[in-house]
């Protein structure tokens, strides 16, 4: 998860007053979390690289509407959401995603970090072919919330949805994934 | 079987996810480049100015622009940007003038206060309008814009850009989504002021464009329309906008005398 720094107000400040370079500061910084909550949304690496720079686009005309002191991730979250939510609305389908673990991770290696220690490697596998398995609802707000690791504002920026909706469903969602594991556990 | 909410957190460092794009040198071209012809072009206000926009926006691309300057409005957002080039208004195209200059559907003064839900304002300086034109949504901005024409008066010269001596323009700003903005040349000066207790500025000088975001987060650009000198005024939430070639006094005088 990308941090924040104490200089980033000072970063948007200057934005404002038009420092390029302090925005092209802000995409560097934002453009991670940005580009995977797109190709979250999206399913495609192509459309989110679009959408992500769309919105960053969007959000450099409307930086005159960023409040000061205002979090800047969930307001440019929302905006490159927006971007990715549209590309599938216009394209009429959404790419089928389906989240993979890196290669140090596949069962049968051995555990490379702290991480990686705390669940094994086969867990792991099963948990998120579970994930990948969600209905879409589920999918986006446990893959927001856990695997994007966005705070609950941020999640619901994302989303396009109030912050309690993403507490309700996310209790909902992951009380289905206890289910599918309770499932296995009895097979 | 263990918690789930720690096992979710410690899969997230374990996704393969796919490499993020360096985003930095695309953004960077596109925002260099702030003449933004996108929106519903159908309009005849925006189609009016496409053509030269167009072959501004390839002059824009080639010059780095530096902000000068946001400003907080009470209600709007006024968004100054200073470019080394500022696009070249291109001939008017013959026909009447609300057609010619984009401004909506002829109107009267009293029409066009019935149709919009903001008090229209007007100079008694400049004496009855000779013309009012209304444009609403979904070709203007989120809840209308009123224009008055001023052909001829004295003391005034005709604007070539428009063929008239003053336009005064004015629509509602939504709270904190608006923002106006003028895209300035090396010759023109920004001077804020306040006229009758409402914030303005007063933009004089060489050609500069004008383009806004609506209430509906669409861009819309005038860019081409007037490019004359012009005293924007922020009036209890409705944007004013008095354009021609006036001096600054006339301006102030103009905007002192608005009821």
């Amino acid at each position: 998860m990308e941090g924040r720094p104490k200089d980033e107000s000072d970063l948007f400040a200057r934005a404002q007053r038009g420092d390029t370079a302090a925005y092209e500061e802000i995409v560097q910084r934002y453009q991670m979390v940005a580009f995977r909550t797109a190709y979250v949304i999206t399913g495609s690496a192509a459309d989110a690289e679009e959408a992500a720079q769309d919105g960053f686009v969007k959000a450099y005309r409307a930086l005159g509407s960023f409040r000061s002191g205002a979090e800047p991730r969930p307001w440019l979250l929302k905006i490159v959401a927006n971007e990715a939510r549209n590309r599938v609305r216009s394209a009429g389908r959404r790419h089928h995603l389906e989240l993979r673990l890196a290669e140090r991770f596949r069962p049968g290696d051995a555990a490379p970090s702290p991480e990686a220690e705390v669940v094994a490697a086969e867990d792991s596998r099963r948990l998120l072919d579970r994930v990948n398995a969600l209905s879409e609802e589920d999918r986006l707000v446990i893959t927001s919330r856990y695997l994007l690791e966005l705070s609950g504002e941020e999640t619901a920026a994302a989303l396009g949805i109030p912050e309690g909706t993403v507490k309700s469903r996310l209790s909902r969602a992951l009380a289905r994934l206890r289910g599918t594991f309770g499932e296995v556990s009895r097979a | 079987m263990p918690e789930l909410e720690p096992q979710l957190t410690a899969l997230a460092a374990q996704i393969d996810w796919p490499a993020t794009p360096n985003l930095v040198p695309a953004v960077r071209s596109r925002i260099a480049a702030p003449v933004m012809l996108r929106a519903t072009w159908y309009q005849s206000r925006w189609a009016l100015a496409a053509a030269a926009a167009v072959i501004a926006l390839t002059a824009l691309v080639a010059y780095q622009p530096s902000r000068e300057a946001v400003a907080d409005w009470v209600n709007v957002h006024v968004f100054f940007q200073r470019v080394h080039v500022v696009p070249t208004p291109s001939p008017l195209p013959p026909g009447p003038l609300g057609q010619r200059l984009g401004l909506g559907g002829k109107t009267t003064l009293a029409d066009a206060q019935h149709q919009v839900s903001w008090h229209v304002t007007v100079p008694s300086k400049l004496g009855d309008p000779d013309e009012v034109y209304l444009q609403l949504p979904p070709t203007g901005s989120a809840q209308g814009e009123v224009t008055l024409v001023y052909s001829k008066r004295p003391d005034i010269p005709v604007a070539g850009e428009t063929g008239v001596s003053v336009l005064v323009t004015e629509a509602r700003g939504a709270v904190d989504r608006n923002f106006f903005g003028k895209m300035l040349g090396p010759g023109t000066t920004v001077e804020d002021l306040t006229v009758a207790g409402h914030r303005g500025y007063w933009i004089a000088g060489s050609l500069h464009d004008f383009y806004f975001n609506d209430a509906n987060g669409s861009f819309r650009g005038e860019t081409m329309r007037l490019a004359t000198n012009t005293l924007i005024l922020d009036v209890g939430g409705t944007i004013v906008r008095i354009e021609g070639n006036l001096t600054k006094a006339q301006a102030l005088e103009i905007a002192a005398s608005l009821h």
